[in-house]
């Protein structure tokens, strides 16, 4: 999973968004370090929405223009997985490290 | 800037540009709103990073619809993708030994036509004995240098292969979801 589709499910997780509050939000989330391209966006989201991560998020506003997107229950079961890993990713390096230190 | 963007967005796949054109523009007119009134060093990093964006993602587009990959993520690990099923085929080894029988008889032809012929004049006549020695070790090395270039080849290939690297390929989304959401790096 690359960081951006992993920051675009992070953006998701607690709200639907729209493409530019996902856009906003990935920024806030990665601490301005990373800024994506609305191409990077529309690709990513595109490819989510086909593997069914992502879906259409139905608002009365349907406007093309304004399109939210949400989190389905395979993106945010994926999305946990992907979390779960990295913490024990992250648990073993920091005692690999810290052993190196001692 | 936003005419650029739109004559950029033409690049896109049709139906692409349907879907998600509309979306975009609206995205791209909020996002350059907020750079306006950064400093002209940020505008010139936004310019470049969407342009350089719609190239790339229309790349992509094109080469997932050329592909037939539809429905299938492509370039979104940004890694190094080998088919894990890569194989030589067996028949090539059968292969280069036909071709080289036929490169020996081949010589052998054009020795005994060599032989048959009489020639007046010594600048088109038989191979001289110094090109004649100097003939076998060029084709040797020949020879060599393609079954060393073969064998690094391989060699990388199998390292590839080794490392894990082909399996890559199925950290995406869809991958991730085949392999129970088990992703690397």
């Amino acid at each position: 999973m690359s960081e951006a589709v992993l920051l675009i499910l992070l953006s998701l997780a607690d709200q639907p968004r729209h493409g530019y509050a996902i856009l906003k939000d990935i920024q806030k989330l990665s601490d301005d370090r990373v800024c994506l391209s609305t191409g990077t966006l529309y690709g990513a989201l595109r490819r989510l929405l086909e593997d069914g991560w992502i879906a259409r998020f139905q608002e009365e506003d349907r406007s093309r223009a304004k399109q939210a997107y949400r989190l389905t229950a395979l993106g945010r079961r994926n999305l946990q997985d992907e979390v779960s890993r990295m913490k024990q990713l992250t648990r073993v390096a920091s005692l690999r490290v810290a052993r190196k230190e001692t | 800037m936003l005419s650029l963007y739109r004559a950029l967005l033409l690049l896109y796949p049709a139906r692409y540009r349907e879907e998600y054109g509309p979306e975009m523009i609206a995205v791209f007119i909020k996002m350059q709103s907020d750079v306006c009134t950064g400093s002209p060093m940020r505008q010139v990093l936004f310019a470049v990073r969407e342009i350089g964006g719609l190239l790339h993602g229309a790349f992509c587009e094109h080469l997932r619809r050329l592909a037939g990959l539809e429905g299938r993520p492509v370039f979104l690990s940004r890694r190094f993708s080998m088919r894990s099923e890569f194989r030589f085929p067996k028949a090539t080894v059968s292969l280069m030994v036909i071709i080289l029988a036929g490169v020996l008889v081949a010589i052998d032809k054009a020795k005994a036509i060599q032989q048959s012929v009489v020639y007046s004049q010594s600048e088109v006549g038989p191979i001289h004995a110094t090109q004649q020695l100097m003939l076998l070790p060029t084709l040797l090395i020949i020879l060599t240098a393609a079954c060393a270039v073969a064998m690094i080849a391989w060699g990388i290939l199998f390292a590839f292969q080794r490392s894990g690297s082909h399996r890559l390929s199925g950290i995406t989304p869809s991958g991730s979801a085949r392999a129970g959401g088990r992703l690397s790096i």
